[in-house]
């Protein structure tokens, strides 16, 4: 049955558009929060060192057929070294900072803020939803969609024989929380924390870092293979030095 | 569209494609925003227009479709100088702008339909 309901147009004024308003403006307060309690973190040396002995690795593996092979193979040994190579690390030292980061009460309560500062606008926003706005057909999407989403979307509304197209307002708070990030990336610029995949990736990699990616670019640094790209080179250096000479 | 972001990123070898991340990088930001932005306005304009079920999605594809064409030609059809690979520009992200597009869409139309 796909008569067409008549809405009240109260309801566009006082349901859609605050709703909407309400989550962009909590988006942009969020991030502005996060920004100032996020420099309180003074960086380890350690750890930095670390890092960024591990980029080195890295460019170095990136580049390996641009340089000879005899320059290559004296940095490979430099860095894998068994004895003082820099990415080598006894296996007595590589569980320490992990352990210690995960212990450390600063980067825990870091983690924690992060974390609250996240679920509790949401869970607040939602409560607020659930508490003024239910109970009444709020939108229609435009596309039909089948019967098994229609304890999903329908929520307040208590007849089974309105069309799934005819939404409550719970519904279109969740299509709002999804929708927004877009639009979100687009006026705020990259760094912002309103996407949950994004904060876990960076929650996951920041633990691993020192400890397992040491041996990981030993091991990347052990197999490359080295195939020189630029054999004939001051040959083609000095043809293309006679063409613009002649020329 | 940033005109002096999309730099070209290929150094000078004739043989072997090397690559300058970071400015590889910064224009797929770039193809990321144009993306986004046009499925907003291709949303708001799907609602207006009173599009329901799949035409919608066609308009979706359509707009996806415009903007690739839009970004190839405004990196002067030499691709490989901007990116390292087709797929880059023509379907990345193809998919990345459909929930602001669906809740724009909706937005619209029912502003527009069912005041």
């Amino acid at each position: 049955m796909a008569e067409e309901l008549v809405l009240d147009t109260a309801i566009r004024d006082w349901v859609l558009i605050p709703l909407s308003v309400v989550m962009v403006l909590i988006g942009i307060l969020r991030y502005f929060v996060s920004k100032l309690m996020r420099t309180s973190q003074l960086p380890d040396s350690k750890i930095i060192k670390e890092g960024q002995v591990i980029i080195r690795a890295r460019n170095l593996r990136a580049a390996a057929n641009f340089i000879p092979v005899k320059a290559f193979r004296a940095r490979k040994v430099y860095y894998t070294n068994e004895e003082n190579g820099l990415l080598h690390v006894p296996k007595g030292q590589a569980q320490n900072p992990q352990a210690q980061m995960f212990s450390d009460p600063n980067m825990a309560m870091d983690m924690m803020k992060k974390n609250l500062s996240m679920i509790i606008p949401q869970t607040l926003t939602f409560a607020w939803v659930n508490f003024f706005f239910s109970g009444f057909v709020a939108a229609k999407i435009p596309f039909p969609l089948t019967q098994r989403f229609r304890s999903m979307l329908q929520n307040g509304i208590d007849l089974s024989t309105v069309d799934v197209s005819y939404v409550s307002s719970r519904s279109w708070y969740f299509l709002n929380l999804f929708g927004l990030r877009g639009l979100f990336s687009l006026i705020l610029g990259e760094e912002n924390a309103t996407d949950d995949t994004q904060r876990m990736m960076q929650m996951s990699g920041f633990g691993f870092d020192p400890s397992k990616s040491l041996g990981a670019e030993k091991d990347g640094l052990d197999i490359v293979q080295h195939d020189w790209v630029l054999p004939k080179f001051e040959q083609r250096a000095e043809a293309v030095l006679r063409k613009r000479l002649s020329s | 569209m940033a005109s002096h972001d999309e730099s070209g990123k290929k150094s000078n070898e004739n043989e072997m494609p090397t690559f300058n991340a970071e400015n590889l990088q910064s224009n797929m930001k770039v193809v990321y925003y144009c993306r986004t932005f046009m499925s907003i306005i291709g949303g708001v304009i799907a609602g207006i227009c009173g599009f329901t079920g799949l035409m919608g999605f066609v308009v979706y594809v359509l707009v996806m479709a415009i903007t690739s064409v839009c970004l190839t030609a405004r990196a002067g059809f030499s691709i490989h100088s901007y990116f390292d690979s087709w797929n880059r520009v023509l379907l990345d992200g193809f998919l990345g702008g459909l929930l602001s597009f669906v809740l724009f869409w909706t937005f619209a139309y029912d502003i527009v339909h069912i005041f």
